[in-house]
């Protein structure tokens, strides 16, 4: 294909993302450094005073760490749990196609309703969550409505949409592994443990790079579980830093200092995911091709 | 049979009876809910038996009776066809426009080309508002705010990398001499493209539209931010029910029901390119 060609079919869609996404990007920054408020349309340049001001408040401190510590729950919960799972699914038999398709429904409702199903489920009077573990002798937890609890049950939650999804990227990771090398192992007498360690494990390692890629991006900027159990509280105790934008742009209508926030998190997430990303692509060079 | 495998095979069953309560209870509890009068829903202990109705569907579609104004759509079916007309909308002119970049990006042999997908994939990482509470201040300068081409246009933020990406796989995935053949024949490229690769890659293409549809479909933080009274999408109508001084469980329950059919009907339909769908290509 000559390169004429090639540019003439990427101008309209390079178009599009240039006025769709980085033009408002652009405007993003800058705005981060004014004092724009959301119903006057003047603002003026301040410098840097929105991050000094963010950087001394320790609202903002907090929010980082429930940001990261809500990614760190996430990441370290679902990964096991996905693994586990995918190696359940590995094994042949009727119900598997059955298990798959249970899978992937979690991903595809939308998360608003994930959060309010679990919202409903959590109520600590009534909610059906705490009658069934008073049935085994668990005493009734407070769940989203206290401030112990509340980041948890975010997680809790959160765990319940995507662990599906790094299932099933774990599971393809295993169903790649070629079976003559599983075989081999086997006749030889490896055990399941020992397959697991010396084959399977080292084999999947990309796939989990690329779980922990999307998994840790999406948990950063994770925004609509939030919003549909708890909006940030009780009590700030799962404002994170979406969260708090989204707030401070839309309840307090400061547009410039809800940038800053912005701004701040997509540092953190472009320096991780581009970490992650290398790391990812140099992994899975050894088995398969990409791009 | 030893013991051994007896009993492996008996926690691998446990295992799986788990596995199953745990991502299916909730979509089965919810679901009973939707069907369920006030009173059932309030009860505790919970109910698992009672008399189902479909009150709360009806309710939900047709709108609470002697609020509706004469030739008035019920809010709920408005939210609806917003829904509707913003993804089917936003696919569309995602596939126009991402079908042409993802063969270039596949096939054309441009130095940069690796990074051009990257600044398109690197939208899917960041977080939304970054891109979506500067587009709200130009929407509303420029009159775009709370309209259908605004949402529409908003939401290639969501399909356009995820179309780009998955059919840049697929049209990997597709053998560059049957290309080539066609091309020595006199084809131009366009005519190859259309009448080459599209067929082949048609399954793909379906799966694509149908992931982004989906996950257009889904999202609520860019009709929270973007959308006003004209424009509410689905997941903004599920929010409704709960009002400032309580919450309309039956209601919500059926509307979540309601806004969750097109994820399920795309569960059962995807199988086979889900994982290609949800991790943009990266997985086949």
């Amino acid at each position: 294909m000559s390169a004429r060609t090639t540019y003439l079919l990427l101008f309209l869609p390079a178009l599009a993302m240039l006025a769709l996404a980085l033009y408002p990007f652009v405007q993003g920054v800058l705005t981060a450094f004014s004092d724009r408020k959301l119903y006057y349309d003047t603002s003026s340049f301040i410098g840097f005073q929105n991050f000094i001001a963010l950087f001394a408040d320790d609202e903002f401190h907090d929010s980082i760490l429930r940001t990261l510590a809500f990614t760190a729950g996430v990441v370290f919960v679902q990964i096991p749990l996905g693994l586990g799972i995918a190696l359940l699914l590995l094994r042949q038999s009727w119900i598997q196609p059955i298990l798959r398709s249970t899978l992937v429904l979690p991903l595809l409702i939308p998360p608003v309703v994930a959060g309010l199903m679990w919202k409903t489920m959590m109520q600590p009077q009534s909610g059906i969550v705490n009658w069934l573990l008073s049935n085994v002798g668990i005493p009734p937890q407070t769940w989203l409505s206290h401030v112990d609890t509340a980041l948890l049950s975010v997680i809790l939650i959160d765990t319940w949409v995507f662990t599906p999804f790094a299932a099933l990227i774990l599971l393809a990771g295993l169903q790649s592994i070629p079976p003559e090398l599983d075989e081999a192992a086997r006749v030889d007498g490896a055990g399941a443990l020992l397959v697991f360690r010396a084959i399977q494990l080292p084999w999947i390692v990309p796939f989990i790079v690329l779980v922990a890629l999307f998994r840790v991006t999406d948990s950063l900027k994770s925004f609509e579980l939030f919003y549909a159990t708890t909006r940030g509280g009780p009590l700030n105790a799962t404002r994170t830093m979406h969260i708090m934008a989204y707030e401070e742009a839309f309840r307090w209508s400061s547009v410039g200092k809800a940038m800053a926030v912005v701004f701040v998190l997509w540092l953190m997430s472009y320096f991780i995911s581009m970490f992650l990303m290398t790391k990812w692509q140099r992994r899975s060079g050894v088995h398969h091709e990409y791009g | 049979m030893n013991t051994v495998k007896l009993t492996r095979n008996a926690a691998h069953a446990l295992a799986q009876v788990l596995f199953i309560g745990f991502f299916v209870f909730p979509i089965i509890w919810i679901f009973m809910m939707s069907l369920k009068n006030f009173r059932d829903i309030i009860s505790y202990p919970p109910k698992f038996l009672f008399s189902p109705t479909l009150q709360n569907y009806r309710e939900t579609i047709q709108g609470a009776e002697g609020t509706l104004r004469a030739g008035e759509l019920p809010e709920y079916v408005r939210f609806l066809l917003n829904s509707l007309i913003i993804s089917g909308g936003a696919v569309c002119l995602a596939v126009l426009l991402g079908i042409p970049a993802a063969y270039a990006l596949a096939r054309g042999g441009l130095p940069w080309r690796k990074h051009i997908a990257f600044t398109f994939l690197s939208f899917r990482f960041a977080p939304e508002l970054m891109v979506i509470l500067p587009m709200y201040l130009i929407y509303t300068q420029i009159g775009l705010y709370d309209t259908y081409v605004g949402m529409i246009l908003s939401h290639q933020l969501i399909c356009l990398p995820l179309v780009i990406w998955i059919m840049m796989s697929f049209f990997q995935d597709v053998p560059i001499e049957i290309e080539e053949a066609a091309r020595i024949d006199g084809a131009s490229i366009l005519l190859t493209l259309r009448a080459v690769i599209l067929p082949i890659s048609g399954p793909g293409i379906a799966s694509a539209m149908i992931i982004a549809f989906i996950f257009s479909w889904n999202n609520l933080i860019f009709g929270l931010v973007l959308a006003g009274p004209n424009t509410r999408p689905v997941t903004m109508g599920i929010l409704q029910a709960m009002t400032f001084d309580q919450i309309k469980w039956g209601l919500m329950a059926a509307a979540a029901m309601v806004s969750a059919v097109p994820g399920m009907i795309a569960a059962t339909y995807l199988q086979r390119h889900i994982t290609r769908g949800l991790t943009m290509g990266a997985v086949r």
